[in-house]
């Protein structure tokens, strides 16, 4: 040990490029084949091998260059430089999931499930995740890799926008071919759900979306008397 | 207690319909809590005389409940009784409904009763004797007419509970082991018994009271004068007469049942729509209360037997029936079937509020609001993003943007180890947002008062001119005002279906 802590402190003066002792390109591989699929961050390496900012610059430079190390985007710092050995691929933490690509959220990509998982449910009326998936997979609609997984996100998140209800099988009338208790996904057979968001008593009048609502008085500066919002509403065109 | 605007919006309308000195004194109540008259003098700086007539309105319209109560002498004095004075919050609010309220009893019992209603609202009480009696009876029977709370029931202090509850027997010390405060306690003394409540004596006339119902009726027609009627020359000759007065309660409960079918029509179908009417109908007499939970369990030939009554239910099937129940996640126990009308009548507030979110904060707002508002439990940042997706740095920022104007309760959680020390969790508290938005909802409904009474003020001379004479452009400012009316009340109507939601189911 503290054999290679002198080389390493001579290596510092003079590096040769071909030594097989413990180079700060092989201490920096080693650190980083380390930490797997999760890589580390230029800074933690700097901390963690204690060698100086340029040094580790032209290491992880030389090792970039032999293919042995990659540069990945962490989505949850995306500034930070991020390592990690060529042969893993980035986690979870690291991309934020499978609805990220190169660490930007793939909002084309959802948009294009959610349209394809409206349309089944539309045709289908009542399905569950299981059978959007299996219809997407026979029909080769997505062309795309997805998981049953994927398909229940989209699903939920369809329900929060309120375009599609999550209901459980009573195995009655439409619902007989899911087993009774299975979670579904329908449209709305009434007028109000299922076509987006209803707008409400509150919604629908200026003070509704009124920012100034707090400082808005009977008589004071911000008043409904003289309201823009209110002018704008009442103007008729007459 | 009522809110800010609350209050405001209240006192806006009494001054509307009874003018600004009551006003004035409504406030007092409103915003002090109950007073004795010598309190309200001090405190609104009119003189004695002003304030009692105006409590003597404000009683006549049942704004205003009095009660007396034995206070301890200072000094050593004896203890005396002192009449209080309460504000009726709901009951304010309650007239800017009564077109509502007409609207119900006109659709059910025909344009007589709503005239004989209208009466009654416009007069605040009355005898039987005003009314065309055979009417009133089918008023009475609907319960959308009760007798008059007793004008001033004697509360004992708090310290002597115990014995005021022996005195009033055993049924109501079971009701005030329930409530708490004095006003409460002093309501439910005030209230007729419950078998009393809706009982019509006809054979109880006697000359007198021909005499005094003459004597009403003159009253009646010079409106307000009717309190002097009630408070001087009234007072020997009519202990034994019964006052009547419009039922509210009836009125909100047949407002949150409708609020309830038609939250079942546009989430559902007709179907679920016609089997939820039909049960509420089918219940109406037994239910005590306005805010039950859920509807009286009730067995499938008492619901199909109603739903046969009406001309929509008549074409649907007992499978068909059964489909609706199923909708309505109606719960069976023993055969007999019951709807959960408080998750209904949460489900509507949920509705609205997220769709303030929407208006307000936008579509990706909305997302997440809806995702904390089903969970009902603190959820991280990170976790929020993956489920709506949205980019964890503009969901960072959504979320900061609801928490600031208290949409979200947010939660700091410093972890010791690892890299990323902090996380934030957030949930919606809805008992205190509920509380917000309905504030701020009396608030608009107020805004909305007055931009209409700031509207026909601004055009007066518009609705001087004979409509003959309108030509040009004073044509086109009198279509403009009438549009702006129909905009301004209409919403208002709408708004207050909301308030109601909140406030009253």
């Amino acid at each position: 040990m503290s054999r290679s802590q002198e080389t390493l402190s001579l290596k510092r003066k003079r590096p040769e490029p071909n030594a097989l002792a413990l180079t700060p390109e092989n201490a920096l591989l080693n650190l980083i084949k380390s930490k797997g699929d999760m890589g580390i961050w230029k800074a933690d390496m700097k901390r963690e091998t204690n060698l100086s900012e340029p040094v580790v610059t032209k290491a992880l430079k030389a090792l970039q260059g032999r293919n042995l190390i990659k540069e990945v985007v962490n989505i949850q710092n995306k500034g930070r430089k991020h390592y990690m050995a060529a042969e893993f691929e980035p986690s979870k933490e690291l991309t934020g999931g499978a609805w990220y690509t190169e660490g930007n959220l793939d909002k084309d990509f959802i948009d294009i499930l959610k349209k394809s998982c409206s349309k089944i449910i539309g045709k289908f009326k009542v399905a569950t995740a299981q059978g959007v998936y299996d219809f997407c997979k026979d029909n080769k609609i997505i062309s795309v890799d997805i998981t049953t997984q994927q398909i229940l996100e989209i699903l939920r998140s369809m329900v929060l926008d309120n375009e599609i209800v999550e209901v459980k099988s009573t195995g009655l009338g439409e619902f007989h071919k899911i087993p009774v208790g299975t979670v579904c996904y329908r449209t709305a057979s009434g007028m109000g759900l299922g076509q987006g968001p209803k707008v409400g008593a509150m919604a629908s009048i200026p003070c509704g979306a009124c920012p100034r609502i707090n400082q808005c008085t009977p008589d004071g500066i911000i008043s409904p008397k003289t309201c823009k919002y209110y002018q704008k509403w009442l103007d008729f065109g007459i | 207690m009522a809110s800010q605007y609350g209050i405001k919006l209240a006192v806006y309308l009494v001054s509307s319909y009874f003018g600004d000195l009551v006003a004035k004194v409504c406030e007092c109540l409103l915003r002090r809590g109950t007073l004795p008259w010598r309190s309200i003098v001090q405190f609104t700086e009119l003189n004695p005389t002003q304030v009692k007539n105006s409590l003597l309105v404000l009683i006549q319209h049942n704004c205003v409940q009095a009660f007396a109560m034995e206070q301890e002498g200072v000094f050593g004095e004896a203890p005396k009784v002192v009449t209080q004075y309460m504000a009726l919050f709901d009951n304010i609010i309650h007239h800017m409904r009564f077109p509502k309220f007409l609207a119900i009893v006109s659709e059910e019992l025909g344009k007589e009763c709503e005239e004989i209603l209208e009466g009654l609202l416009q007069h605040g009480n009355c005898t039987a004797q005003d009314a065309l009696q055979k009417n009133f009876s089918r008023l009475l029977c609907a319960r959308y007419v009760e007798r008059c709370p007793a004008h001033e029931p004697f509360i004992a202090p708090p310290n002597e509970e115990g014995a005021a509850v022996k005195k009033r027997g055993a049924k109501s010390a079971k009701v005030t082991e329930e409530l708490q405060t004095i006003e409460q306690r002093a309501l439910a003394a005030a209230a007729p018994m419950e078998a009393l409540r809706f009982l019509f004596e006809t054979y109880t006339e006697t000359d007198d009271h021909e005499l005094e119902s003459e004597e009403n009726l003159r009253s009646m027609a010079v409106g307000q004068k009717r309190k002097h009627v009630d408070s001087e020359a009234g007072t020997n000759k009519r202990k034994k007469e019964v006052l009547w007065r419009a039922n509210f309660e009836e009125f909100v409960r047949r407002l949150r049942h409708k609020a309830c079918i038609e939250n079942a029509r546009t989430r559902l179908d007709d179907g679920a729509a016609i089997v939820l009417s039909a049960i509420l109908e089918a219940s109406r007499s037994s239910e005590t209360k306005v805010k039950v939970e859920s509807s009286i369990p009730l067995s499938m030939n008492t619901i199909f037997e109603e739903v046969m009554k009406s001309e929509d239910g008549r074409i649907m099937t007992l499978e068909h029936v059964r489909t609706a129940l199923a909708q309505l996640a109606a719960i069976c126990i023993d055969e007999t079937y019951s709807v959960d009308l408080k998750s209904i009548i949460e489900l509507a507030q949920n509705e609205e509020v997220e769709s303030i979110v929407l208006k307000r904060y936008g579509r990706e707002a909305y997302r997440m609001f809806r995702l904390l508002s089903k969970a009902g439990h603190l959820l991280e940042t990170d976790k929020i993003s993956d489920t709506t997706f949205v980019e964890k740095k503009e969901t960072a920022k959504i979320l900061f943007k609801l928490w600031k104007d208290d949409y979200l309760h947010m939660e700091k959680i410093v972890a010791s180890a690892g890299r990323q020390s902090q996380f934030l969790l957030w949930k919606v508290n809805k008992h205190s947002l509920w509380g917000h938005v309905l504030d701020e909802m009396y608030h608009a409904a107020l805004n909305l008062r007055i931009r209409n009474a700031h509207e026909q003020e601004q055009e007066k001379e518009i609705l001087q001119i004979p409509r003959e004479k309108l030509v040009g452009d004073l044509e086109k400012r009198s279509k403009r005002l009438r549009k702006v009316r129909i905009v301004l009340e209409s919403s208002l109507m709408r708004l207050d279906e909301a308030i109601m939601i909140f406030h009253d189911f």
